[in-house]
């Protein structure tokens, strides 16, 4: 019995090193460049798509991208998404685990590339993915559960990035799976990108890792600089078939044009059926609506309709568009769940059913306070919650046509760039955009909190639905998300820092408005150029100028039709 | 000193001792094919998915495109002189389908039990066969061929929870490592792999997100003649629900 125990106790410290070895993935794993030297290291050469399963609006995309858009100072420091990162340029990393020190389970691995020394989170206790309507990172958000000899990932809400680093896009509603598989001194990394956006099917891919103990990361740090002189508002892009430098690629290496512009179909052997990606979601991925932190007093609303971005503290609670008329219960219902202050303050980033149709019951269901905003007497307290915007909100909604109930109008408004306020120990400031969806748009930047809510502005549902009949303009537009963007500041590799409330959509940061405000700028300039050569708003739209964004933004004919008609195109 | 080395040895020893009684009641069991011992399935029809390197592997490239390949002096000398005419007219069309080079051709696999210490991997590709031997079924001998000499193992994965014992079987991967290779190509374009070269490849399957199946091949080559360090490779495959597009052709050293 005693010899029992002491073998026992001694087998035990003996064999308690590494137990699961064949499947702890812990340690420094070096790269190793041969086969696809070329594309990983100095960069794929542009035009070549070859075994890229994309659609033709990736191509299209693809196309028109110019490489020195990377020298803009907002995509200086943007690192490689995790898909791109891991499984394609396979740059030395580290991988441990972080245990539970009570039950020594494990509950994350955390991995730190030496590029741009981003570090990813793989969760294995089980926790859920977020919600749809959470911010998105580079690295996205990871669950790992091992299947057999491996580690199986995925990983959702993903910023955009590319599938390949020479334009090829991948969005922001990609879906990353992978395989970690670790045989001895040898790590391998299976991946399937799916992304209904711009692929046809799952995006297969693979790297390879070799175990270095003596490896160590050094620092990369990333602070972008001014490295082109530019005039203001560029970005930098080709237009529709004027790109020639892809016709090199396939000419050099006597490839089929054909081939080096991807598809399902070149992948396999011949005779082989292709398969196909899932289907889009869709934008409205909730049903209901749910409360999510932004950061610190700011909170949203998010659900069917426009955004409700919420600000809550020790003074009550201040509201930012009150969503559409018939949904004002069910979100006055879950304010309530949330906190029992008082709303004291509603702010319309414009005057739209999706963002002041309910504002006659948030009124309502709020007070007005004493002070500097109350321009009547203390009898306002009974008349409910402030309701703030730009003059042009109060006209427009006001005006015989828009037949809105007396108590909806708003109480409060300004008329200069900005207007000011003090609550919950922050300032809040309302900031006129004078010619963007319409004239009468506002931001509301949250200074304490540093968080913006833009209205319909920033979107990350559809394009921008400039309204021209109400002063709107795509100028307008351009400018007021050049604007956003001076004044949100991201923390490091361009994400976090200022975040962005939209009036449609997920949490954002800089990075996702930058993506937006690109995207405009190039279909502006693509139209504008159509103008010049003298094209109808018919032939602009028969020759697609939104085809590379119309899967993630869907039908982009009104956007084409207010672009061309702003630009002073009327036929 | 003397300590050091009974605290290792004791607990063996005492272990072993506790290990031999029940032993020496049962009737030892006969050992397990690698058929009833395999982790996964990798029979069936499986198709290349040539989503990298395309340049290199859907189409033959150009003469000295070898970027990446760490050819060293004789290999590059090799590679730099390859001459398609010359292999046809010398029977040699299939040097870029030996095993080391054949996976990363675009091509159909059938794997099938060819009996239950034997699994074989039938290529359409220049219709070649590779036969992976487990449990030393057969060893390196006679003209050394295309395809080598493969001999397989089973990875199995269980769970260790020290002190008890290991738990059962939940996964597992095949290693094969092939040697007596008849000298041939990487790559169709004329890189060199010499008779030394030692192939070990590491097979594992995995679900796909939509419910199909994947064959990843981790490959590493070395070849003390050609090569200054070891070439590591992944090559994936799809699994196929049957022989629809197997189109057995001959080689081509074009």
């Amino acid at each position: 019995m005693n010899r029992h125990c002491i073998g026992l106790a001694l087998w035990i410290a003996f064999a308690a090193a590494p137990g699961l070895a064949q499947v702890d993935l812990s340690g420094e794993w070096a790269s190793r460049y041969t086969w696809d030297f070329l594309e990983r290291l100095p960069g794929p050469e542009l035009g070549d798509y070859l075994g890229l399963p994309i659609n033709n609006a990736a191509r299209v995309k693809a196309n028109s991208w110019e490489a020195s858009t990377q020298t803009i100072p907002e995509r200086q420091c943007i690192p490689h998404g995790a898909d791109y990162l891991f499984s394609r340029a396979g740059f030395p990393m580290r991988i441990w685990a972080e245990e539970d020190p009570a039950t020594q389970k494990i509950v994350a691995y955390h991995i730190r590339s030496y590029a741009w020394s981003v570090e990813r989170t793989i969760w294995m206790d089980g926790r859920p993915h977020p919600s749809p309507h959470s911010r998105h990172t580079w690295q996205g958000f990871s669950t790992g559960v091992w299947t057999g000899n491996s580690l199986t990932v995925t990983t959702t809400h993903l910023k955009w990035n590319y599938l390949r680093r020479n334009g090829v896009p991948r969005s922001d509603e990609a879906t990353l799976t992978e395989h970690w598989v670790r045989h001895g001194d040898y790590l391998t990394l299976l991946s399937y990108i799916d992304d209904p956006v711009y692929l046809t099917e799952p995006l297969m891919r693979t790297s390879g890792y070799v175990l270095d103990p003596q490896q160590q990361l050094e620092p990369f740090p990333c602070e972008p600089v001014e490295e082109v002189v530019r005039p203001e508002g560029l970005v930098p892009h080709h237009l529709p078939g004027t790109n020639t430098d892809i016709q090199e690629f396939p000419k050099k290496y006597g490839i089929a044009p054909e081939a080096a512009m991807g598809g399902a179909a070149t992948i396999y052997p011949a005779g082989a059926k292709i398969g196909e990606s899932s289907k889009r979601a869709g934008d409205s991925a909730s049903n209901g609506l749910e409360t999510l932190p932004v950061q610190k007093n700011v909170y949203v609303l998010a659900g069917e309709g426009g955004d409700i971005t919420l600000q809550i503290g020790k003074d009550g609670v201040l509201v930012v568009d009150t969503g559409r008329v018939e949904m004002s219960a069910a979100a006055l219902a879950a304010i309530r769940k949330f906190t029992g202050k008082p709303i004291h303050y509603i702010i319309n980033t414009r005057f739209d059913p999706d963002h002041s149709g309910g504002n006659e019951a948030f009124g309502k269901a709020g007070s007005t306070i004493t002070g500097g905003d109350v321009a009547d007497d203390i009898s306002d307290l009974e008349k409910g919650a402030a309701i703030l915007a730009h003059q042009r909100v109060l006209e427009r909604m006001s005006s015989p046509e828009a037949k809105q109930p007396f108590a909806s109008l708003p109480t409060d408004t300004y008329r200069g760039k900005q207007k000011d306020l003090y609550f919950n120990d922050e300032p809040v400031v309302l900031l006129h955009q004078p010619a963007a969806i319409t004239d009468g748009d506002s931001f509301v930047f949250f200074r304490g909190s540093d968080a913006i809510s833009t209205g319909d502005i920033f979107v990350t549902t559809a394009y921008p639905a400039i309204n021209l009949e109400r002063g709107g303009s795509i100028q307008g537009e351009i400018d007021a998300l050049k604007r956003l963007i001076e004044l949100t500041v991201p923390a490091a590799l361009q994400e976090g820092g200022t975040l962005v409330i939209p009036g449609h959509g997920r949490i954002c940061d800089e990075g996702d408005v930058v993506e937006y405000r690109d995207m405009v700028t190039i279909i502006r300039d693509r139209i504008q150029d159509m103008r010049r050569r003298g094209m109808t708003l018919e032939q602009v739209k028969a020759a697609r100028p939104t085809e590379d964004y119309d899967p993630r933004y869907g039908d982009g004919s009104k956007f084409i039709e207010a672009v061309y008609r702003s630009l002073g195109g009327n036929q | 000193m003397r300590r050091a080395a009974l605290a290792v040895l004791l607990p063996a020893l005492l272990l072993a001792q506790e290990e031999e009684q029940p032993a020496a009641r049962a009737k030892p069991a006969a050992p397990k094919t690698a058929r009833e011992e395999a982790p996964i399935d990798l029979t069936g029809y499986w198709m290349s998915v040539i989503t990298q390197d395309w340049r290199w592997r859907m189409v033959t490239p150009k003469k000295g495109d070898f970027p990446g390949i760490p050819l060293n002096t004789e290999g590059r000398k090799i590679a730099n002189a390859w001459d398609p005419a010359a292999d046809e007219a010398s029977g040699e069309q299939c040097k870029g389908y030996g095993a080391p080079g054949i996976m990363r051709l675009p091509a159909r696999l059938n794997v099938t039990w060819q009996d239950d210490n034997t699994l074989r991997m039938d290529i359409d590709a220049g219709t070649q066969t590779r036969l992976f031997h487990f449990h030393g079924s057969k060893t390196a001998s006679g003209e050394a061929t295309w395809q080598g000499d493969s001999s397989a193992q089973w990875e199995l994965v269980r769970t260790k929870v020290p002190p008890h014992a290991p738990g059962p079987v939940r996964g597992g991967s095949l290693k094969v490592v092939t040697t007596h290779l008849r000298p041939g190509y990487l790559r169709k374009n004329g890189v060199p792999y010499g008779a030394g070269t030692v192939l070990t490849e590491y097979l594992d399957v995995f679900t796909e997100p939509n419910g199909g199946q994947s064959l990843l091949i981790t490959t590493i080559i070395e070849d003390p003649q050609y090569l200054s360090q070891s070439i590591l490779l992944n090559t994936n495959f799809k699994k196929l629900p049957d022989a629809s597009g197997w189109n057995p052709g001959p080689c081509s050293a074009r």
